[in-house]
């Protein structure tokens, strides 16, 4: 008999593991100065790992189900929110899509944790920053193990707090505490739709039952094994309801997977540690919206407006991210971007039916992905902490283990395949997307199948993604040239010494910063605030003072990382080859049992798309080498000399300063009308003339005040012939006196 | 018997000729004059009522005491009305004392 109650191991174990840093972390680090880093590194490690071995074990049990029961009853450990009409339990659901979220989240989680132990080996804050990481992964399970969409929102808005907790966990660093706020801002406005969303569908729901009158004695409205049958029955005859609830869901996963009206906190993201930005960017924040779509799939699939607007603002995310990664000089910014774009991928999947296919593809780009950014996150710290790939070049000679993994990711994200034989992660699942999207028809836009034109487009970006990640590649690892060895004297009129001594002598209060040895964290190509939006100008000619303190000179020796750090890079690198070739021919029917009505012809489908996607992908790759062979062209040197292209893709063309023009310029027009119109012109008029009232009307009133005894008794006369007449009026209405 | 009619009327026009004398009269003593006229006109009203009675009551006993109410009520007004001029004129003779004069128009502490 299967223990299903384990679960709660895995979803309590992170949560402890955080708990543990938080409380005993500063303690055990004080009493074992040498290794104490080390116990708690390898506690926090443990505890996802952990999970992970207990969700392998649940997913097994689950496996030997047959398919139609591998959804299990939902757990329930206790009553959260008991209302008269609403009944929300604290409850877990198990079934295939929750428990593959899992083995993704803990699985890859682990590894990343790992890489930290060695990423994160010197810093002040190791036990905050565990404190973080392990807390991030807990909400991250519930957001995808809770049965209801209130325990999938604390998820939610626990993942939400987490990223901002950890992109600013160098908070010192105003700019990283920039970053984390824009990240947390923008996400609430993600939140804000899916609020909506769930309140709409709540009324939908409670409507529907009022009508039944069943359902009042469970009044779990909110459960999905509740709302997916009861959902189709509501929202079948409403279709205007069934897409206003799926566009209000879309805006919340805009906001958390970073599509196009709200993607810019992502590349900012960037600013926190490299491991952050690979757990955000494969393992949990970002792929929670694709999570949602497929949770509440049954909502999108009555939508089919709704289904288009999500398949084309995916389509368009992934052209758009595609493009600004051209203008990236930071290596994870170029990675940052092609998340955005990788989403995108993932959208389109989910707008035009093949939910399978956006799964597929958040569990391979989490593979490759994560390999990559923690490459990346190898490199960073072999170079220096200097992030600009303008400054490498050659690397392959140096760090043969990262340079070797990270070609993997590449290959496996550019969609590397020998057609009909073998072909690595990414070639798979971005094969499902485009071929369903080519096929399928579900997703219309005003009454025109846009699916079959977004599946060319896709297949452009696959051409688009393999040219950047090239031009990554090749400007790290390749192209002949060692670039660091002329910057040193470029850098700044002061030499390097009196620049670190300036630094620590202006930085006393920033020890922790200064004496391990990030001299300089994050990036420092992040955008200017001009509005002053975040700091006050002090706080940012402050910040000034920090940038320009490379730590990379001509005589720097590149190294290659601890093994804890390329530990999980090789197992990561052998998951991207091999992930794809296994899951592809059993993910959608291990998902959704085969039973989604969709074509079952298995991808790839048909040999010419599979030899057109490989021409593409080979093409962007050769354009890439043939452009970066002889290392960086001259016009991509110095930002000056940048093409028009190339300077407009740097500054996102455009996008991010518009929004925050129009967020905080706008923004603040209108709250000046507001405060001027509104509430000093209506509101205080308002209560202003009441007052001026009262005051006139007691001012008249004073005027009857005589004091005069006479005056007085006048009127109580005229008080009583009027109070008579009355009477002698209603008593004529009543048929006059007797 | 003359009807009860000219009674009503002669105790309104008592009535009015108080309320007015009250209304328009400075000095105080004069006011109280007024107002006994009222008291007055109203006692007669009772009287009147009290003695006119009979046609609509229907029993003996209740015409007894139909007409013993009437002028107790008015034995009633008449003590009352005395001990209030009692009162009042000890109050005049107190503002008197205080500002040398009891004109009504004077006195206006009430006022706002």
């Amino acid at each position: 008999m299967e223990n299903f109650s384990l679960i709660w191991f895995v979803l309590f174990l992170p949560l402890a593991g955080s708990l543990f840093q938080a409380l005993f972390g500063g303690l055990v680090c004080k009493i074992r100065p040498k290794d104490g880093k080390q116990i708690m590194g390898a506690i926090a490690v443990l505890s996802i790992a952990g999970a992970f071995a207990v969700g392998a074990y649940l997913t097994y049990q689950l496996v030997q189900l047959p398919a139609e029961q591998r959804t299990i009853q939902p757990q329930v450990l206790f009553d959260w929110i008991d209302l008269l009409g609403l009944k929300v339990p604290f409850e877990v659901l198990i079934d295939p899509l929750s428990m593959t979220m899992v083995l993704v989240i803990t699985g890859i989680g682990a590894l990343i944790h790992l890489y930290a132990t060695g990423y994160m080996a010197e810093e002040r804050d190791y036990t905050r920053f565990f404190t973080y990481l392990n807390l991030f992964i807990s909400a991250m399970l519930i957001l995808v193990l809770g049965n209801n969409l209130l325990l999938m929102f604390i998820g939610w808005e626990g993942v939400g707090l987490c990223s901002y907790l950890l992109i600013a966990f160098w908070y010192k660093d105003i700019n990283n505490a920039k970053c984390g706020n824009k990240a947390f801002i923008v996400n609430r406005i993600g939140d804000w739709g899916l609020t909506l969303g769930i309140f709409l569908l709540a009324c939908a729901m409670t409507g529907e039952f009022a009508h039944r009158g069943e359902g009042a004695a469970s009044g779990r409205w909110l459960s999905y094994d509740v709302i997916l049958s009861a959902g189709e029955q509501v929202l079948r005859n409403q279709p205007g309801l069934a897409t206003t609830i799926a566009l209000l869901l879309f805006v919340g996963a805009c906001g958390k997977s970073a599509q196009f009206p709200l993607y810019f906190w992502l590349p900012d993201a960037m600013a926190g540690p490299t491991p952050v930005s690979a757990l955000i960017h494969a393992a949990t924040m970002v792929t929670a919206g694709v999570f949602l779509l497929n949770r509440m799939q049954f909502v999108f699939v009555m939508a089919p407006a709704a289904m288009g607007i999500v398949a084309v603002v995916g389509a368009f995310t992934a052209l758009f991210a595609a493009l600004i990664a051209f203008g990236q000089t930071d290596i994870k910014k170029v990675l940052a971007y092609s998340t955005v774009s990788q989403l995108g991928f993932m959208f389109v999947a989910c707008g035009v039916g093949a939910f399978w296919a956006g799964m597929f593809h958040v569990i391979t780009h989490a593979f490759f992905k994560a390999l990559l950014f923690l490459g990346s996150g190898a490199v960073i710290a072999a170079m220096a902490h200097d992030q600009d790939m303008r400054h490498y070049g050659n690397l392959a000679k140096y760090i043969k283990i990262t340079s070797f993994t990270m070609i993997v990711g590449w290959l496996a994200i550019a969609g590397v395949s020998i057609p009909g034989i073998f072909g690595l992660a990414g070639f798979y699942s971005k094969e499902a997307i485009i071929g369903s999207a080519i096929h399928h028809s579900e997703a219309t836009f005003f009454g025109t199948p846009v699916a079959p034109y977004l599946g060319w487009v896709l297949l452009a970006v696959a051409g688009l993604t393999a040219a950047y990640m090239t031009r990554l590649i090749w400007l790290t690892f390749f192209s002949g040239e060692e670039r660091w060895r002329q910057l040193a004297p470029a850098h700044g009129s002061h030499d390097l010494h009196t620049a670190h001594a300036a630094h620590a002598s202006h930085s006393s209060d920033m020890s922790d910063l200064s004496d391990s040895s990030d001299k300089y964290h994050g990036n420092s190509h992040s955008h200017d605030d001009p509005h002053g939006f975040f700091y006050t100008d002090e706080e940012v000619a402050a910040r000034e003072l920090h940038e320009h303190h490379h730590a990379l000179d001509a005589e720097h020796v590149p190294k290659e990382v601890y093994p804890s750090m390329w530990i999980p890079l090789v197992v990561l690198a052998i998951l991207s080859v091999g992930g794809g070739y296994v899951l592809n021919p059993i993910l959608e029917g291990w998902l959704y049992g085969g039973a989604t009505g969709a074509e079952h012809e298995g991808f790839p489908s048909h040999m010419t798309l599979v030899l057109m996607s490989t021409v593409v992908a080979l093409s962007g790759i050769v354009y890439g080498i043939f452009v970066y062979r002889k290392g960086l062209p001259k016009k991509e040197g110095d930002e000056k000399d940048w093409s028009r292209f190339r300077r407009s893709a740097g500054a996102q063309f455009g996008y991010d300063g518009l929004v925050m023009e129009a967020g905080i310029d706008g923004g603040g027009a209108i709250a000046n009308w507001f405060w001027r119109f509104i509430d000093a012109t209506v509101i205080d008029g308002f209560y202003n003339a009441t007052g001026w009232l009262a005051s006139q009307v007691g001012y008249t009133l004073r005027l009857i005040q005589t004091g005069a005894v006479r005056a007085y008794a006048l009127l109580m006369l005229v008080g009583a012939v009027a109070i008579l007449s009355s009477f002698w009026y209603a008593l004529q209405q009543m048929g006059g006196p007797k | 018997m003359s009807p009860l009619v000219i009674y009503l009327a002669l105790g309104a026009w008592m009535f009015m000729w108080g309320v007015i004398g009250v209304v328009s009269r400075r000095n105080p003593i004069v006011i109280f004059m007024c107002i006994e006229l009222m008291l007055n006109a109203v006692n007669l009203t009772f009287l009147a009522f009290a003695r006119y009675q009979p046609s609509m009551m229907a029993t003996q006993a209740n015409q007894v005491s139909g007409h013993m109410a009437g002028q107790m009520m008015v034995i009633f007004v008449m003590a009352v009305a005395a001990a209030e001029v009692a009162v009042g004129l000890g109050i005049i003779m107190a503002i008197f004392r205080l500002r040398d004069s009891v004109d009504v128009d004077e006195m206006n502490l009430l006022r706002g």
